[in-house]
């Protein structure tokens, strides 16, 4: 990350290949849609580029710039309407799907999940995720979040009762 | 997995090498000769409060400095929030703005023996508005002080970066205004200078929404 705040090209190519990986999980996680996730990758290391000057050497860098993916990420969010415009397709799909083919039958049950988990609070929603399909850490969630490490674990299991809840 | 090409080529073409933002404790501490002048400056631009002698060295000036370090540290705070992956849990943030809010009040407590001294009856809104005005008028210029060191950063919640450096800024000018007003009657200390204050913070949270990075 010096050698990035420095200005060589070199350590930026560095900090992409340690980080777009994880970053691409997480923004997946985030809007489950992969050529949106990839959209908000590149938009999240242009807003690291533009904001390079906030890190603070010594730090990590991860809690860095996890807050600004999830940052770029809300943002798209608010600016497209996209929450609504999903949930809309979603009514619009249950009102026309009236006769469930057997072949499709998976795919309707990963449709299930899905509006399951967005009956779950954002926050829980988040901490679930995090925790569940990317496998963090609830220290490492608590400290991305800005919360206590019980908060974090409080957020995730009630996430999933009210998951599991909407499930049955 | 090596950066796409068009996203490289625009990082390489802005790639000057950057000087990162100093820890916000350190940013903080440029606002400290601006407190003290403010501190200073609301009494002795007014008038001294006529029990300034009986009040004492540390009872005068030693808590209005205090206060004014506390708002201080309030603005770091503020510009720690501003940084990406530093911002602060709701508790912190619960605790600084109920803590901030109530601590003019503990001051007084400490201060203060009666509490029924208050402008003279039918002269309650104009002194009131008077203190507001001095209060507000002290804070204008730490809040855009603040407002330009955190607008540097990247605040991802500009609202609550902006109470929190618009208390802050609060606290700082009611330190020097306690020094100028007497009054120690609840309604007046509620309205006219928690007034101020809170209106401080207001200010903050527009002109940090209006000013942050983030919403641009």
């Amino acid at each position: 990350m010096e050698g990035y705040l420095g200005g060589r090209i070199e350590a930026f190519d560095g900090l992409y290949a340690a980080l777009a990986g994880r970053l691409r999980g997480y923004l997946m996680a985030q809007c489950r849609d992969a050529a949106l996730a990839d959209d908000l990758l590149q938009d999240t290391f242009l807003q690291m580029h533009r904001s390079r000057h906030t890190y603070e050497p010594g730090r990590p860098v991860t809690p860095w710039v996890f807050a600004i993916a999830r940052h770029v990420f809300l943002m798209k969010r608010r600016s497209t309407g996209r929450r609504l415009r999903f949930e809309e397709r979603l009514t619009a799909d249950a009102t026309a799907g009236d006769v469930v083919r057997d072949d499709v039958k998976a795919m309707v049950e990963k449709d299930e999940v899905r509006r399951a988990l967005e009956q779950v609070p954002a926050d829980q929603r988040e901490a679930l995720l995090l925790h569940h399909v990317q496998g963090w850490s609830f220290a490492e969630i608590a400290a991305r979040l800005g919360i206590r490490v019980n908060a974090a674990k409080t957020r995730a299991f009630r996430g999933m009762k009210k998951m599991k809840g909407h499930l049955k | 997995m090596s950066a796409p090409q068009p996203l490289r080529d625009r990082v390489a073409g802005d790639l000057r090498p950057v000087r990162p933002l100093r820890s916000p404790t350190v940013r903080a501490l440029v606002l400290v000769p601006l407190a003290a002048a403010i501190v200073f400056a609301v009494p002795a631009l007014h008038f001294f409060r006529s029990d300034m002698a009986a009040l004492g060295v540390l009872r005068g000036w030693g808590f209005s400095y205090a206060q004014a370090i506390a708002g201080i540290v309030i603005v770091a705070l503020a510009l720690r929030e501003s940084i990406p992956g530093r911002s602060l849990s709701r508790a912190v943030v619960s605790c600084t703005i109920a803590g901030g809010l109530a601590l003019p009040a503990l001051v007084l407590v400490m201060t203060s023996s009666t509490f029924d001294l208050g402008p003279a009856p039918g002269r309650a809104l104009v002194e009131g508005v008077g203190c507001f005005r001095a209060s507000a008028g002290a804070a204008l210029p730490a809040l855009l002080f603040a407002a330009l060191l955190v607008a540097r950063a990247f605040p991802l919640r500009p609202g609550i970066a902006g109470a929190l450096y618009g208390l802050g800024c609060g606290l700082i000018a009611d330190a020097g205004l306690r020094l100028f007003c007497e009054y120690t009657a609840p309604p007046h200390v509620a309205f006219a200078h928690g007034g101020a204050i809170l209106g401080a913070m207001f200010v903050g949270v527009v002109v940090s929404r209006i000013s942050a990075p983030s919403r641009r």
